[in-house]
Parts: C-alpha cells; structure tokens; sequence
C-alpha cells in the first residue's frame, strides 16, 4: 500500500512541476498578434492589400458627399449629409465630418511602411512601401481638403505609451509630406502588372495623376504639367471613344481608367443609394447642371435621365436608361483618377502657364470625343468668359458626379463666387468641414475649424 | 400532448380569466381530497429531550420511505395512522440527531432525540469542499432542493431572484430559456465581466451566451437554462472575499456553485414528476385604435413648421394595405402551454451509489411560434474501489431547442417592438390574400414571428470524474478531469416578403463547438487535536483551457423563401466567419483553517492564478484572503442563557481579481480576411498593450449569525465594502490612431452593501408556518476614472447612462422634461432650441434649462435617474398542515429607475408608429394643459428622441412571485396502488405584481450589466399556472 502512495505523489508531484507555463503562451489562431505579423513575403503582400481594403469603406459614399455634396450639379431632397451639405449647413455630427476611415487607412499604411522592409528588400518591398506610401498620401490628401490642417501621423501605434494625442499640423507640411510619398511611390510602384489589377492597384502612372492632382491643388502649374506627361506618355492608358464612355464607370477596368477603387458583389458600395435609386435616390441632377450642357453633348443622355422632365436618376454609373428601384448596394468600381482629368489638368496648368493654344489643343480632345465642336481662344472667352473657365466648365461635364467638382471650385478660388447664389456660401473659413464631434471628444489637443467653433 | 390536453387548453383560452379559475379548481380538488380521507390503524407515543427529559414540540414522525407525517403536539405526544407491519417511523428533529424505529408489533413507541446543534452542523458547499455552516467565517447564501422544487422555474438563475441576500437577477427576456442578468454585490467592473462564476459539481461551467445569431436582441441566451432544476440539490452563492478567493481570478463578481443530487445508500427511489401549465402575458398596453392613430397622423403634419397633409398614404383609409383595424397585441400573444416529466432513480449499496434522472420540457411562449424544448439526462455515480480508493463521475447532457422570436432591441425585426407600434390601420393582409410583410419601413409582426427562422438547437455535456484516495483518516487526495462541452447550431432567415425589395431575403448559419476542460488535483488535511484544536488544509493546483471554434456563413437572394439552407443562397454575402480561440489557465490554491472547539475560528486562502490573457510579465495574479469568526454564544457569559442558541461573528478580507477581457487583446490583433477584390488582406484590429494586468477587487466584510430559542428565530446579517481597482476599460482613443480604444487598467469602483436573512419558525406541530425573509441593499458608486477619459466631466456610457465620479453605474443622463407649454406666450423668457434654433412654442415640451441661458442645449442636461435599486429582496411563507403545504412567496425592487425606450417609441409619430392611449391628451390648441406634448412630424426640435426625464419611471415592485399548493396522498390510499409517494401540486409564478411601471414589465434590463434599467421592448414576463403530480415507488 505504502508504494501505491508513494506513486501517487510521485505522479502528482511531476504533474505539477510538468505544468509548465509554456501552456500559459496562446497565440491566436485565426488572426495574428501585433507582434506576429510582417515575418514573411507574404505576409507584407497581404498588409498591403489591408490597405487597399480600408479604400473601399473611405470611398463607399464619401466620395461623393465630399466631391460632389457642397457644389453646384447636385439637388437632393435626402435628409442627413446630402440636405446638410447642399444647403451649407453642416454640423459636427454629420457623417462626412468623420475621419476615421482615412486614417484607418493610414494606419494600415504606417505598419507597412515600417516593417515590409524588414521582411521584404529589394523590389518587391520597395513596390510594396510604393503602394502603402501612395495610398497614405491619397488619404491625405483628401483629409487636408476637406478640413485643412490635419493631424500628420507617418508612424504605427504599437503601445499605449505613445503620444495618442496628435495635434493638428499645417496642411502645407502635410501636402509635403504627401508630395514626398507619391515622389516615391512614381520611382518605386510597378510601371504595369499586366491586366484589371493596373486599374485596382497603384502603379507609376497612378503616381504620377495623384501628384497631377496634387500640383494643381498648390498651384504648381510647372510640376504638374511635367508630371501629367508622365502620365499622358504612359502606353497603359488611352481615351476610350464615347461608344464606350460608360462602360468606364459601369463596367470598369477601362483603358482611360488610371486609378479606381475596385468593388464586387460582396464589397459593395453605395453608388445605386447616391444615384440611381429609381425615384428616390440621394442625388438628382440639379437645374442648373442640366442647363449647362452645349448642345449636341453625347454625353447628356448619358449622364443623367433626359426623358423626365424633373431627373430623379443619374445614370452615369449604371447606363443609359437604366430604371430600377432596387437599392441594392452597388458593385461598380469608383473612378478616381483617370486620363480625361489628367489631360485637362494639364489644359489648366498650360494655361496658367501662358500655354493657351497647347491647353486648347488638350480641351478640344475632350470636347471632340463628346461630339462638340474645337473651342480656340476666342470662342472660349465667348462662351465661358476665359479659358480657364472653359476648361472648369468642360470638367464639371465630363467628369460630373466623379467627386471633382467641389475641389476644383476650391482650388480655382470660385467655390464661394459659384455657391454663393445656390446656398449662401460666402466665408472661406466655411470652406472645410467642420472636424467630427467624436474627433474632438477623443483628443483635447485638437481645436476645431474657426467657422464651426 | 394529446388531443385530450389540447382540448382543454383551448378551452382555457377561451376564458376570459382562465388563470384564477384553474387556482380555484385546484384548491376545491385538495380540500375535498383532504376531507375524504378516512383514518386507520394507529400508533402514538411521546418524544422527550435525553438530555432534559422535556418534552420535544414539532418533531417530525414520518413514515420512512414516504411523504406521510405527522409532528408532536405541545406535550411531544403524536398520533400516526399505518398500513404495512414493517414499517419504520423516522423521527426529525431540526437541533437533534435523527431516529429511526422499527414498528413491528408495537402499538406505542416513546423516543428520546439527542441534541445536535443542528441545521448549523448542515453541511455547505464551499471552494475545493464542504463545511459545516456553524464553521463558516466567510459570507454565502443558499437555497436548497426543497425550495428550487416549490419554485417549478425552469433555469438555475430565476431561483435565485429574491431568494438570496446579496444576489440580484433581472430579467433580460421573458422568453423560455432567456438571459438573465445576476449580480452578487453589485457592478464590480465596467468591461462587462461582471457575472459570477458557476461552478456545477466541482466544473466551472460556460455561462456566457454562445450564441452568435441574436438578431436585434442585446444578449444571448441563458447558458443555465441547460441545467435541468429538478437535478439540483444545492445552490450556494459565495458572496464575500474569504469564500470566492480560492477562486482567485475569476471570482470576483462572486461564485455560484451548483450541486446536483447524489445516490444515497439503500433502495433504489423512483421518483416520476409531471406537470402541465398554461403561461400568459402579465399585462397588455393600451394602444390606439385606428381611427385614434389616424386622428394623431394628420395632427402631427398639421403641426409642421410648414403644415402639409401626408404625402404617404399612412393615413388613407381606403388604401388597401391602410385600411386595417388590427389589435396586434390580440394577434401575437397567446395563451401558451407547457409541460414537463422528470423522472429519476436513486439509491445505491455501500460501495456503490447512483442517481439517474432524464427530464423533459416542452413550453410555449407567450408570443406566437416560440417554443423551447428541453430534454436533460443526468447520471451521477459514486463508488469505493477499496477502503481507500473511491472513484465517481458527474455527467450530464441536455439537448435544447429553442425555436425562438426577436425580441428586443432597436430595429424593425423586433416583434415586440412591431407589436406594440405597428399601426392598427396596416392591414394584416392585402386584398390578394397575401400578407402585408412590409409597410413605410415596419415588418409585420405576425409574418416575424411565424415566417421568420430563428432557431437555436444546442447540444452540452458536463462532465466531471473524480478519483480520491484516502491516505489516512485525515490526509486525502482528490484528483478530477472536469469537462463543459458544448455545440450550438443557429440557424436564421428572414422572407422576402418581409421586405420591400423583391426577392430580398437573407439568411444566415452558424455552427459553434466550446470546450472547457480542466483538471483540478487537491490535498486535503482535517485533523482535531486534544479535542479542541481542530486543523483543516488545502493544497492544489488547476489547469483550465478553454477553446471556442466557430464556422458560419451569410447569404442573401435565394430563389425561393422555401429553401433556407444556405446552398440555396443567390450571394454568400462574404460575412463567412470561421474562427478558433483559445485561452488557458495555471493555477495553485490553498487553504487554512483552524479553529478553537469551534469558538475561534480563522482561515486563509491564497490562490496563484496565471492567464494567458495577459502578458508575460503580468501573467500571474495572487489573490489572498484571511477570516475570523467568533462563536460568542460559546462563551461562558453566554453559556446558559436560553434566548441566545448560537452567536457568531464573521470577518473576512481579501482580494479577487477578474479577466474578462478578450483571449488576445494584450497581444494586439492583425485580422485576416481583410480582402480587397480577390486579394488577401490583412489588417491591425486591435492595438496591443502588453502591460495589461487584473482588475482587482478587495473585499472586507463583517457578518453576524444569530440564532434564538433553539432555532426558531435565526438571522444572519452582513455589511461589505468591495473596491475594484485596475478596471479594465476600452478607453477611447483618438481614431487618427487608426484604432477606436486601447484596453487599459483604469479608475476604481466602489460597492457597499448591508444584507439581512431572517429565518422564523413561527408554528411547529400540526399546522407549521415558517418565514424566510431577505433584504439586500447595495451602493455602487464609481470612484476614480481617469481626466483624459472625461468629456464634460464623464464618460458617456451608451444611449442613457454616463460614468461619473461619485455616481452610480446605472445613472441615467438627459434632459429634464417638466411638462408641456400651454401657449406660446408661456415661454415668457423666449427659451430657444439650441443657439439658433427655433423658440419654443405651445403644445412644446418644457424642458428645465439647468445653466438658465434661455437656450436648451446638451449642457442643460442633467442626471435623471438611477437603474440600482434601493433595495430588494424576498419573503417566503411556508405554510402546512399535515399532509397540505402552501409556500408563498414576494419578491421585490425599490428604488430603481427605468428608462423606458420602448415608451419613447410608443409615444413618438416618428416613422408613423402607433401610440400609447396617452397621446389621446395631446396638446391640440393653444391653451390646453397637458403633459402629452404636440406630435410632428420629422421633429427639428427632437421632442420625443432626446434622452429625457419623460421616459424615465420608477421601477420599484413587489411581485407574488410564486405560489405552491402542495397535497401528499396518504400513505393509506396509495400504498395499495404501488406508490411510496404521490404529491399533486399547482404551482403559480408571477401572479400579481404591484407596480408604477407602466410597461409590459419591470423585471426587465435589455442590456447587461453596465447599461441596466433600459426597456427596450423586451420579451414580455408571463404568468404562469401548473399541475403538477410527483409520483414516488
């Protein structure tokens, strides 16, 4: 008997000492700790896409809430952002007034730009930080035009005893940085990868039409007219005919296309919502936007409903009599940069230049793919006052209801000129959004836009 | 159920108040059958003290192996009717040891009881053991077999509402198998871990809700409700620090243990208990009619800032979907049937001991097409390998379907919600027959509830086997591998014709496994030295794991609503989830006790636990705990005094912890399937902080046990202060950091409270009345939370509650509504809605304007309510009289607030919904005086939507909870049917409750926890009446 005990004590005596706490050490299984990501190619690979999928909850809506929701081609009868924004009197707690998902985005891009270098040198990885790097600045890019001075974040939280509580910092150091991280991404991204994934993912050229877009925003004509060459000389992108003009936005993937956040039946946005839900959608053309077109546009008919005498529907996205009153959410991809806005950014930028025939020549290779007759310099100041105004106004059709229209009367200086008589906009401490209430709450170090204090 | 029973039931709904005819039938039943019952052969005798030789009053003299007893009179003396030759009487004795008597021949039989000191040398279940309740220093509440049989509830959680001190449950649904929320001495935590833990026969269990697919509904369900009722022996609750600290770190909301029952020695009991039951709602609303609702429609456009008639045809009575009258209520609710049959078999031999039971509930709710069925089994077996070595096991299984209903919430799947403001005027059908699914953003309730699919099937094994070896008398080993493994498949669709968007239906599916499994290896030392000094000891070690995996998938546009399985979906909607968790725990425990003849007494407990929550360097967590107890009535000045039988005094300190949070938080997250287009993505989800440690609770307590002439009067009473530091908060951090909160220790909350039980025996002999009475009050009150987390000096807490310094957790915050301007010349001092809004006008609410700048803005909100009670309790009258019990029982709340959201929808036009028979007052012209302000449509001034003093009552009750009746044939009648026993019962629960509240309920929390006292439109309380007969053999 004396044995028998002796051997249970023995057992539970090893038991215990055998406990290790190595039992204690559980790794999560279906996702990885902060710590146990970015240890392979893969791995970076996959971080990166991360990044790519923030764009698509940024973009869903809010492209069009901030592009098109303060200016002049919209009406809505929508509650919520779209009244709020239409009749300038957005507030604090509207949704558009929220940052968060920019800077998810950013987020995702400072973890990769720290550490896929450390797993991944050489091409790939500098593709890779390209990528994070590009898609960081585009963020940017839209957070310091829609609220100017911005917090600057360029590094990943990984503890609590980090400063959480980033201030507010100049939106002229932020475009820098922005300028900085595209200039990178133009030298480092893949010229091409072959197939849909040139339109979905950042290569050179998507570089190069964000700093475009970037340079005409600082008013630097030089640098945009050199780095909207780049573009305009790249083989992987050619303006489609208008035959197929639609399809650049209800099908996708199109050769004019440049940068487009992708969607699918799963990830879906919130196009049909914004356009097209038959009677009842967010948006419908306003009057004044019908009233703009010259006559002969073959884009007319295909941007919004002309057979009703009141256009509830904007078909731009979804084509040409498209009827229906489902508002299921939408798979189209978003453009947000393509040839057509390039070429007439370089227009503008030749232009302000003094360039005014090889800005006209730009124009009027719109203008003719749309059926509408070659503007020279005095036809244009005929009709539209200057050129400049006839290269806005040639914008504001083609590329309606793609989320430009709004920063180019604020880049241009006209947003108050223009807004003025539709909704009152008359102080251009107005001309951001207000910072989200919830923003405010979380961080004392942040002070509100003047006009909303 | 047959044809036979569903006859009948339909006959009770046809009665207007069928569930007080059914109470008085049964009462007539027993009466007769006590009046009929005619005597028969005789023994009597006297039953003295042999100690004193005096007289012993209501000793119980009972036929062994039967129900049928009798009690001695005033002078011990007792008379008993027989049947068999060789019977055997048992003579019991609350203070004295038991006596059992062979009758034989004997026509007289005198018996003299020897002293115990009684119910206080009963044994109590505490951490790793039992002790005797006169050697407790720590605080622990009980309720015993006898009790949870009276109530015929249904989960282990509902017993305990009033029915232990310290211990408050609040209803989350009414439904069968519906969460409910406990909490031992008050909110300990503010990150949601604050329910206890539940250990069943040595298994720390599950008890958070698996389920995954709650629709719009706050919380899952009741993970108790697995345990079949009818198999407890015991539930104990440790409330104070000297009990729970053995459970070190995951004790500090307090320990329920459960203990099911065992096999005794001797022959084999069958015990077979069926009941039947009808269930109804406690209460309907008052709700408009249609012309009523049609009346308010047109009002609230007229009183637009720019008045315009409905462009929708809400109102236009001709329409056919708008041309309804329909009380939904009527059409919803029902009476609801129930039934259930435990049957069980207990005995055993010297060496081997069983108990066998199977059970099997089958209940209706009281809302259309909701049905629970339940079917437990049950086997506990003890046996002795040698003298030395003893093995058993504990194993249970429970199969539960839960067909249920969406209650609760916000949304428009909430039946409860619909059935309450869907207007009457919404035809139930449209004129080509079929149903009327989806108007102007309502579901219909009816097609929710009977199209819909919101089915929950779960399958779970408890599990515990033991081995113990006894190395000496005092010395034993004890060793078991405990298991809780359960499997959960849910499964959910919503028609299209519940939505506007042909062919627009959705389902979802997920299956679920979670296994606990564990090991627990424990010494134990019980040594009484020179008969005075008594030592006992505990030494041991745990592991625990704990492991979650789950697979489900979302689809939409399926082809036909006919098809609900997911193959059947047009578009898996990229919501596939398959996921595993794993979290495990190292733990070492001990304990000392000692005690002085049972005079002085101390105990310390310590206890190491080590989580894999945590990071490595705060991975351990050591939580003390030291106790005293003083039996004063042992002492000589005390000695021989005859009021004061047994005096004690309690004290106790120590520290529990909690780790509530998720399996890796400490260790940051990177999630997968962060997909763009076909591209794997992977993303940061949660910022890691390694420096995550315990929330860690001190509890001090002080408890008096008293206990007068002999036991008849006994009370015990217990004052605590429970401070819990280190909280663990998602703190809100900027969201430039690309995360919402970082999980950090922060501030401290604080819990004080005073407990009473009183037990009475009013009246021993023939007629016996006894009393049990328990009080608890607790404050809750937030001590510390750190300045960076405070805007405007707290922490919004959800829609209705903030987090202040110095306030409660349940404190309600909004504005405070004093009535209605009469006319717009009432705002004398030109009150505006905010700085620029409009002035209020007549028929406007009042709202009181705090900082008095004439302008009602979010400053002017101010505290407008309290969730915690005041305090709360029970009392239970048992009441018998020879063969005849009756156990009533009142439970109640004082001083609790409500913040009614679902009045705030039923009284508001938004989205065209129904009211309550209050809006029939509502301001219509200058001058009215009124409380009911003007309803408007698309409101800018926010009237009804603010979070305001208008939704908030008072929540105090006092429900008569329970009533028993119970008859026990006599021995005389039944022996010659075969039966050792029959009992028939009718049991009542929630039959009246006395209330202010003016919901369906005020037994009702939508959410958890932290964000108490919401009515959200929960799943409505039902009464509930049953028969019952308990059949032994």
């Amino acid at each position: 008997m004396k044995n028998i005990e002796k051997f249970i004590l023995a057992v539970v005596f090893l038991g215990t000492v055998s406990c290790s706490q190595d039992i204690l050490d559980k790794e999560p299984k279906s996702s990885f700790s902060a710590q146990g990501f970015y240890k392979t190619t893969s791995d970076a690979q996959a971080g990166v896409y991360g990044i790519y999928a923030s764009l698509q909850s940024n973009y869903r809506i809010n492209f069009a809430y901030w592009g098109e929701g303060r200016a002049d081609a919209v009406a809505t009868n929508h509650s919520g952002d779209p009244s709020l924004l239409a009749q300038n009197t957005l507030n604090q707690t509207m949704s558009s007034a929220q940052w968060n998902s920019l800077y998810q985005t950013i987020s995702r891009a400072n973890y990769a730009i720290k550490y896929v270098p450390e797993v991944s040198q050489g091409e790939l990885g500098l593709r890779l930080v390209g990528e994070a790097r590009a898609l960081r600045a585009l963020s940017y890019f839209y957070a310091v035009r829609v609220w100017g001075d911005v917090p600057l974040i360029i590094e990943p939280f990984e503890s609590a005893e980090q400063d959480l509580f980033v201030e507010r910092t100049d939106k002229e150091l932020v475009l820098d940085q922005i300028v900085e991280d595209l200039k990178f991404a133009a030298e480092n991204c893949n010229t091409n990868f072959g197939g849909e994934r040139d339109r979905v993912l950042i290569t050179q050229g998507g570089a190069n039409a964000l700093l475009t877009q970037v340079y005409m925003w600082r008013k630097d004509y030089q640098n945009a007219a050199l780095t909207a060459d780049l573009v305009l000389d790249n083989s992987l992108y050619s303006l489609v005919s208008m035959a197929d003009w639609s399809n650049i936005f209800t099908t996708g993937f199109s050769n004019e296309s440049i940068f487009e956040v992708g969607y699918n039946d799963v990830q879906t946005n919130a196009l049909r919502v914004l356009y097209a839900l038959g009677s009842d959608s967010d948006y419908f053309p306003s009057e004044q936007f019908r009233n703009s077109f010259e006559d002969g546009d073959l884009r007319q008919t295909k941007i919004y409903d002309t057979t009703a005498a009141q256009p509830r529907k904007i078909w731009k996205y979804f084509g040409e009599g498209f009827n229906d009153e489902s508002p299921d959410p939408s798979s189209n991809n978003i453009v947000l940069v393509r040839l057509a806005d390039i070429i007439l950014l370089k227009a503008e930028a030749l232009n302000e230049l003094g360039q005014t025939d090889e800005a006209l020549d730009l124009l009027n290779r719109i203008r003719t793919r749309a059926g509408l007759p070659d503007l020279d310099e005095a036809d244009a100041i005929a009709a539209y006052g200057d050129v400049q105004s006839a290269i806005l106004h040639e914008r504001s059709i083609e590329l309606s209801y793609e989320g430009h229209r709004w920063f180019d009367l604020l880049r241009t200086d006209k947003a108050i000129e223009v807004m003025q008589p539709i909704n009152g906009l008359s102080d251009a401490a107005n001309l951001v959004w207000p910072i989200h209430e919830d923003a405010l709450n979380r961080n004392p170090n942040l002070d509100q836009n003047s006009f909303y204090q | 159920m047959n044809e036979k029973n569903k006859l009948h039931l339909l006959r009770f709904k046809r009665s207007e108040n069928s569930v007080s005819r059914l109470v008085s039938t049964t009462v007539l039943f027993f009466f007769i059958s006590v009046l009929t019952y005619a005597q028969e052969t005789t023994i009597s005798g006297t039953v003295t003290h042999a100690g004193t030789g005096e007289p012993l009053i209501g000793v119980n003299v009972i036929l062994k192996g039967t129900s049928k007893g009798v009690s001695t009179d005033l002078d011990g003396n007792y008379t008993i009717t027989l049947l068999p030759a060789d019977a055997v009487l048992s003579f019991t004795f609350l203070g004295f040891e038991s006596k059992e008597v062979m009758v034989n021949a004997h026509t007289s039989i005198d018996v003299a009881l020897t002293p115990v000191t009684s119910e206080l040398d009963e044994l109590v279940i505490v951490g790793y053991g039992k002790k005797k309740k006169r050697n407790l220093t720590g605080s622990i509440a009980s309720v015993g077999s006898e009790e949870i049989e009276k109530t015929n509830q249904q989960d282990a959680v509902s017993i305990l509402q009033g029915r232990a001190a310290g211990v408050q449950v609040t209803s989350n649904s009414g439904a069968p198998g519906g969460a409910m929320t406990i909490r031992v001495r008050g909110n300990s935590s503010l990150n949601s871990g604050n329910d206890p833990l539940y250990v069943v026969d040595g298994v720390p269990i599950e008890s958070n809700s698996l389920s995954s697919l709650n629709g719009t509904e706050n919380f899952g369900l009741n993970p108790l409700a697995d345990i079949n009722p009818g198999d407890i022996e015991s539930i104990e609750v440790l409330k104070d620090a000297a009990s729970t600290a053995i459970y070190g770190s995951r004790a500090a909301n307090g320990v329920v243990m459960i203990t099911t029952k065992r096999g005794k020695e001797g022959k084999a009991q069958i015990n077979l208990n069926i009941f039947t039951g009808v269930s109804e709602i406690t209460r309907k609303l008052s709700v408009l009619n249609a012309s009523q609702y049609r009346a308010v429609i047109l009002d609230s456009y007229r009183n637009m800032e720019n008045p315009t008639e409905p462009t929708f045809a809400v109102i236009d009575s001709l329409s056919p979907r708008n041309n309804g009258d329909v009380d939904w209520q009527e059409e919803l609710l029902r009476i609801a049937p129930q039934y259930k049959i435990d049957l069980s078999v207990r005995g055993g031999s010297e060496n081997v001991k069983y108990s066998w039971s199977s059970s099997f509930l089958n209940q209706d709710g009281i809302i259309i097409n909701n049905n629970y069925k339940r079917v437990t089994s049950r086997l506990n077996v003890d046996f002795n390998a040698s003298d030395k070595l003893k093995f058993g096991q504990s194993i249970s299984y429970t199969n539960a379907i839960n067909n249920r209903i969406n209650a609760g919430g916000s949304g428009n799947l909430s039946v409860v919600r619909e059935l309450l403001i869907r207007p009457p005027s919404y035809a139930m059908y449209l004129p080509d027959g079929s149903l009327n699914g989806y108007q102007f953003g309502k579901r219909n309730p009816v097609g929710l509830a009977e199209l819909a699919t919101h089915l929950n099937k779960t399958n779970r094994i408890i599990g515990n086997e033991y081995a113990e070896y006894e190395f000496t008398d005092a010395l034993k080993l004890r060793s078991n591998v405990n298991l809780d493994f359960v499997s959960m498949k849910e499964d959910e669709f919503i028609p299209s014709v519940l939505d506007y968007r042909p062919g627009y239906n959705t389902g979802a599916v997920r299956s679920l496994t979670n296994l606990t499994w564990g090991n627990e290896t424990y010494l134990t030392y019980n040594k009484e030295f020179n008969e005075v000094h008594n030592f006992s000891g505990l030494l041991g070690f745990s592991f625990q794991n704990w492991k979650y995996e789950q697979t489900g998938l979302d689809g939409m546009f399926f082809p036909s609503d006919n098809i609900r399985t997911l193959n059947g979906a047009g578009t898996i909607s990229g919501q596939e989830v398959n996921i595993i968790t794993e979290h495990s725990m190292l733990s070492y425990f001990g304990r000392l006790s000692y005690d002085y003849k049972g005079k002085y007494l101390a105990e310390v407990n310590l206890r190491a636990d080590g989580s894999s929550r945590f990071g490595a360097d705060n991975r351990f967590g050591y939580f003390p705990s030291a106790s005293l107890g003083w039996r004063f009535s042992d002492e000589a000045f005390l000695k021989d005094n005859t009021v004061i039988t047994d005096g004690k005094f309690r004290f106790s300190a120590g520290q529990t912890g909690n780790e509530a949070i998720g399996n890796y938080t400490s260790q940051g997250e990177f999630a997968v399937g962060v997909n763009y287009l076909d591209y794997s993505g992977a993303a940061p989800t949660v910022m890691p902080n390694a420096g995550l440690t315990w929330e860690t609770t001190t509890q001090y307590d002080a408890g008096l046990d008293l206990s007068f002439w002999k036991n008849r009067v006994m009370l015990t009473a217990d004052y605590y202060v429970k401070l819990t530091e280190d909280l663990l908060y998602n703190v809100p951090i900027p969201r430039t950091t690309g995360f919402s909160f970082i999980t950090q220790n922060i501030g401290s909350i604080e819990n004080k409270g005073i407990e009473f039980t009183l037990t009475t025996r009013n009246l021993v002999g023939d007629f016996k009345w006894d009393t049990n009475f328990n009080i608890s009050s607790n404050r809750n009150k937030v001590t510390d939370l750190p300045d960076e987390l405070l805007t405007n000096g707290f922490i919004q807490n959800g829609n209705y509650h903030i987090l202040r310094e110095g306030l409660p957790i349940g404190t309600f915050y909004g504005y405070q509504f004093n009535g209605v301007y009469s006319r717009d010349e009432d705002n004398v001092n030109g009150v505006t809605n905010g700085s620029q809004g409009a002035v209020f006008k007549g028929g406007d609410p009042i709202w009181e304007d705090v900082n008095g700048d004439n302008i009602i803005d979010t400053d002017d909100r101010q505290i407008i309510g309290d969730a915690t009670p005041d305090f709360y309790g029970g009392i239970t009258n048992n009441i018998s009289y020879k063969n005849l019990s009756l156990s009533v029982f009142f439970q109640f709340s004082y001083g609790n607030d409500i913040y009614s959201e679902i009045n705030h929808q039923r009284n508001s036009v938004v989205r065209y919904n129904n009211l309550s028979t209050l809006a029939l007052d509502r301001w219509r012209e200058q001058g009215d005086v009124t409380n009911f302000p003007r309803p408007i449509q698309d409101d800018p001034l926010q009237s009804d939507s603010r979070i305001q003093s208008r939704w908030v009552e008072d929540g105090s009750y006092i429900k008569l909870k329970n009533v028993n009746l119970n008859y026990s044939f006599p021995q005389a009648l039944i022996g010659r049917f075969g039966f050792s026993k029959l009992d028939a019962y009718v049991t009542a629960t929630n039959l009246i409750t006395w209330t202010k509240y003016t919901g369906f309920d005020p037994d009702v929390n939508s959410y958890s926890g932290l964000r108490a006292g919401v009515d959200e439109g929960a799943y409505p309380q039902s009464r509930t009446v049953i028969l019952g007969l308990n059949f032994g053999f």
